[in-house]
């Protein structure tokens, strides 16, 4: 019994989803929202226990108000009827997800996310969706297309959906205990010693902060290792006013912010990817170019002999033009 | 009542993993069941979203940030998706001025 409750829920769940897409009254959506809801708080109730992300009495709040958020906006987002408000739902999505990752102390990625997709992404579908509604329909705007307000096959999407989510959560369910065990103080530790160590400036300005009479430079172990860790922080060795090889304890303030740490990451361990991604972008930007630009030249010459006019002057291989620079 | 008691007491990765997994299949299911073209790439970013909730739950889990680097990188393809996407679309509707995918079923053929 207790193997197949997480399947249970999933499928209470999807049968809400079904129940909010369908083509049922009022009344069934709102039943819909209602079980959805039970099912994902029962979900969230039977979810393991394995702490993340420190601790703290706000933290459960939070995260209940912006997956709340989050779930309903995506809700909202596949069901509407106007593209428009399905976009405005997906910038609540992404609002709501930045605070999750502000939560789980990724602030870089919180901010990126914003200004990426809430900035960028999401105001070139508006662009384009206001580009195709406006010249579909100019004399009656207000009307929804047929093919917006009713959902396509919604029970096989939401066999499709239950599949999935099954999966998922069964092996959320079952197999987080197998998973290998989070990271230990020591192993934090060694990870913020091995960034500090690569930010020489920060971490002499750091050390002399806290010990003024620390003589730098710091001692070296054998392994060219400035900065140390064990399992109540990070610390360095050096000359001070006590003498020699005295510990100097570095604070949680002084350690690399979240910034540095994914710029250290990025730039020391995954470089080539850095510049594939760049590459993408770059020829992602030449597709989109290319693609959107041929049909224009393709529709202008076939307008111009819609209505009966050639081209009178081929400017581009006039010999005047090209060798004197203007010509009238 | 110890199940509640633990479960509203601490947030284990086990619930950012579940809310990933939530929202991914809204978006599958919301790709499946719309026909506007616009809204089903839409539903392919709320797909990445979710992709970027679990990476960094699970990265700060083991506490290393190359989930956090993998999220650049799904940024990345986001924001080159997007802009192919939405080319072609441009491309389509200057064709025949709907967003219905079901009016482009003849490309299949």
């Amino acid at each position: 019994m207790d193997g197949i409750l997480p399947y249970i829920e999933c499928f209470a769940a999807l049968v809400a989803l079904y129940l909010i897409l369908g083509r049922g009254g009022r009344m069934t959506k709102v039943l819909g929202i209602l079980g959805g809801f039970a099912a994902l708080a029962w979900m969230y109730v039977m979810a393991g226990t394995e702490i993340i992300g420190g601790e703290g009495v706000g933290r459960e709040v939070l995260f209940l108000i912006f997956g709340a958020i989050a779930i309903s906006a995506a809700v909202r987002m596949i069901t509407h009827s106007r593209p428009v408000y399905s976009a405005i739902n997906f910038v609540f999505v992404v609002l709501s997800s930045a605070g999750l990752f502000l939560l789980l102390e990724a602030e870089f990625m919180a901010f990126a996310l914003v200004i990426v997709y809430a900035g960028a992404v999401l105001i070139t579908y508006m662009f384009v969706l206001m580009l195709a509604q406006q010249a579909s329909s100019p004399d009656k705007i207000t009307e929804v297309p047929e093919y917006d307000r009713v959902a396509r096959e919604p029970a096989a999407a939401v066999t499709v959906g239950f599949i999935f989510l099954s999966t998922i959560f069964g092996a959320v369910y079952q197999g987080i205990p197998s998973m290998p065990p989070p990271a230990g103080e020591i192993e934090r530790n060694m990870v913020r010693a091995e960034v500090l160590q690569g930010l020489p400036k920060q971490l002499k300005s750091e050390v002399e902060k806290i010990d003024p009479s620390f003589q730098w430079p710091p001692d070296i172990d054998g392994n060219k290792n400035m900065v140390h860790a064990d399992a109540t922080g990070i610390f360095v060795l050096g000359t001070t006013e006590a003498g020699k090889h005295q510990p100097v304890r570095l604070p949680e303030s002084a350690g690399p912010r979240n910034t540095q740490f994914v710029g250290w990451d990025l730039v020391a361990r995954f470089p080539a990817s850095l510049e594939l991604a760049g590459v993408i972008l770059l020829l992602a930007m030449f597709g989109a170019v290319i693609l959107a630009r041929r049909q224009i030249e393709h529709g202008e010459d076939e307008l111009r002999e819609a209505v009966g006019l050639t081209r009178i002057h081929d400017w581009d291989d006039d010999p005047a033009v090209t060798e004197e620079g203007s010509s009238a | 009542m110890i199940l509640l008691a633990s479960a509203f007491g601490q947030l284990a990765l086990a619930h950012y993993l579940l809310l990933s997994g939530v929202l991914f299949v809204i978006g599958l299911v919301g790709f499946l069941s719309r026909r506007n073209l616009i809204v089903m790439f839409l539903c392919t970013e709320l797909m990445f979203q979710a992709a970027a909730i679990a990476f960094v739950a699970v990265g700060r889990y083991y506490y290393d940030f190359s989930g956090q680097v993998f999220v650049i990188f799904i940024l990345t393809v986001a924001a080159a998706e997007a802009a192919l996407a939405l080319a072609l679309v441009v491309l389509l509707f200057r064709r025949k001025p709907t967003l219905n995918a079901e009016d482009w079923r003849d490309l299949s053929e």
